[in-house]
């Protein structure tokens, strides 16, 4: 009897406080991703009324997909530019604003901005800065550049035009999280160092970048899921052209294939491929970065 | 001393010249949509790096008497789909984030695990599927529908926060109140969630500014033609008014006021929410 009501109580706590929550995401998340599952084993269409089983048909097409491949060929250039850039960048400026004082707080601020833009406005003023007209062939102009290139029209820089976006973007995060690491650092080490006649680079290398190995974990992992979903971006800048495919990424194929062409089947069989490797690139990340910090 | 603290070599005068000149050149593209918003259409094309002299509201006025009413009903669209969201959020993760915090049975490991993973699903997995389901409730290309996907989507993130903040408040206080013969729920809305106060703030930050902010979601959820987010509003100004920038940047900017405003007054508790584990890892 007792027993009953103790089982009885735990459950309305469970559906009272636990419940809401995990109502919602499992109707908008696990349910979805099971579903995508089921979908891509299958040639579903829309507007193709005759759904049926075709087995792992769509994986297996994946593989020879041109269009597939080309856009894991630029994601993968796009995130390697998107992790490296902003992290070495961002460092860079960290240890440049490092110092108290207002100037320092306001140059931080310039920085940090872009973060809270919607991306949509920041694609939006890169679009029209890169134009072929734009401020930024103007300056070049100025300095006697007769034929500048186009940053968004030029198949081969597209992609790098579009990357140096989002790094711009995303510097302000890198900024911010190394510049809480970099005051996390013992002023008495840095002291103690240079009475050992360390100089600033050695005193950098030997005392301030071990003890930044968390920052460094925490930008990397969230910068790679960040680049591997971008899709804003390349939807407002350059729709994945110029030409086909030079700047279409996973995540920009994924909703082309499954909105606009409408083969649901396969596109969920493209993002179950996307999550596999989002999920085992950011855990081997995560691996080998925690256990750098412990060998510290 | 002071002297040779002026030339020295440690950049005492070189740091915070690098610092101005690399800010500038950072800052130009934030500079270009600024000078641009107070320019007569016209100039925007031929001079766009110059200062607007003398400035001219055209370009804001233009925008808000547009008669598509494009910037009202986005700005509506858009307040109320982010404050329900972040209200429902911050309620139904503060909750899970309790029962997790403090429940001792094995399986909530899992069910953590499971909640967490949920940080890195990118949205293009779900978004297929998800429109099937919303139609199966009837809630496709409705802002309920866009409300109650948003807080599946971020409630992992919410309970990542609550949990977190949960560990370092002692259980004591409830254990006491429950012996006085308060109920879960009385004890939880009059003792625990006055102290997650903090938390509740940065998940309210955070969430606030990527929900506002979010442009796939509702482009895929609302769809084209019913009703636009100001994102999805400044998509859809790009694509009509080709020629008329002085309109487009006058929306971004107006689109963006209201998050740079909240941002600027919570920038100390955004940097704090951002970096709380970048120190201790």
């Amino acid at each position: 009897m007792e027993e009953g009501i103790l089982t009885g109580r735990r459950i309305w706590h469970f559906a009272t406080f636990a419940g809401p929550g995990l109502l919602a995401y499992g109707c908008f998340v696990l349910a979805p991703i099971v579903l995508s599952v089921g979908y891509s084993l299958t040639n579903y269409n829309p507007l193709r009324p005759s759904t049926r089983f075709v087995g792992f048909e769509n994986y297996a097409a994946l593989v020879t997909d041109q269009q597939f491949l080309a856009s894991l060929r630029v994601t993968t250039i796009m995130t390697l530019i998107v992790v490296i850039v902003p992290n070495v960048v961002g460092l860079a400026v960290a240890v440049m604003l490092d110092r108290r004082g207002a100037l320092y707080n306001a140059l931080r601020s310039v920085f940090f901005t872009p973060m809270v833009l919607s991306s949509v406005v920041v694609s939006v003023i890169w679009t029209r800065l890169l134009a072929s007209d734009g401020l930024v062939n103007q300056v070049l102009g100025w300095f006697g550049v007769t034929e500048p290139p186009g940053w968004l029209s030029d198949p081969n820089l597209a992609l790098y035009s579009l990357s140096s976006v989002i790094c711009w973007q995303m510097l302000g995060f890198c900024v911010v999280v190394y510049l809480a690491g970099l005051q996390g650092v013992p002023q008495e080490l840095q002291e103690a160092a240079a009475i050992d006649g360390a100089g600033p680079l050695l005193r950098f290398r030997e005392v301030t970048w071990p003890l930044l190995a968390p920052a460094l974990t925490i930008n990397t992992v969230v910068l790679l899921i960040s680049a591997f979903k971008i899709f804003d971006h390349v939807q407002v800048i350059t729709n994945g052209g110029p030409g086909t495919g030079t700047t279409a990424t996973v995540a920009f194929t994924v909703l082309q294939t499954g909105f606009v062409a409408n083969r649901q089947g396969y596109a969920s069989a493209m993002a179950i491929v996307m999550l596999v490797i989002i999920a085992v690139a950011s855990a081997l990340v995560l691996k080998v970065l925690q256990r750098r910090e412990v060998q510290l | 001393m002071r002297g040779w603290a002026v030339h020295g070599r440690d950049g005492t005068v070189l740091r915070p010249l690098v610092a101005l000149v690399v800010s500038a050149v950072f800052f130009v593209p934030l500079y270009f949509v600024l000078v641009n918003v107070f320019k007569p259409g016209p100039e925007i094309a031929s001079n766009p790096a110059a200062f607007p002299l003398p400035p001219t509201l055209d370009n804001i006025v233009a925008l808000l008497t547009r008669s598509d009413r494009l910037f009202w009903a986005s700005l509506v669209n858009s307040v109320l789909v982010t404050a329900l969201s972040v209200v429902v959020l911050i309620v139904f993760s503060a909750m899970l984030g309790h029962y997790v915090a403090r429940s001792r049975s094995g399986w909530v490991r899992w069910l953590t695990l499971v909640l967490l993973s949920g940080l890195m699903i990118p949205p293009q997995v779900i978004l297929l599927p998800i429109t099937r389901v919303l139609r199966l409730f009837d809630l496709m290309a409705t802002m309920q529908g866009l409300i109650l996907f948003n807080v599946g989507y971020y409630v992992p993130f919410g309970v990542f926060v609550f949990t977190g903040f949960l560990r370092q408040v002692p259980r004591e206080l409830e254990e006491a109140a429950a012996i006085d013969g308060a109920s879960r729920m009385q004890i939880f809305w009059k003792i625990v969630f006055p102290l997650l106060r903090p938390a509740s703030a940065s998940v309210m930050i955070f969430l606030g500014v990527w929900i506002w902010n979010d442009f796939l979601n509702p482009l895929i959820i609302l769809g084209p033609g019913k009703g636009t987010t100001i994102t999805t509003g400044i998509y859809r100004a790009i694509g009509q008014y080709q020629a008329d920038f002085g309109q487009v940047f006058a929306l971004m900017f107006m689109a963006t006021l209201p998050v740079l405003i909240f941002y600027l007054l919570l920038q100390k508790d955004f940097v704090k929410g951002l970096t709380g584990g970048a120190t201790k890892g």
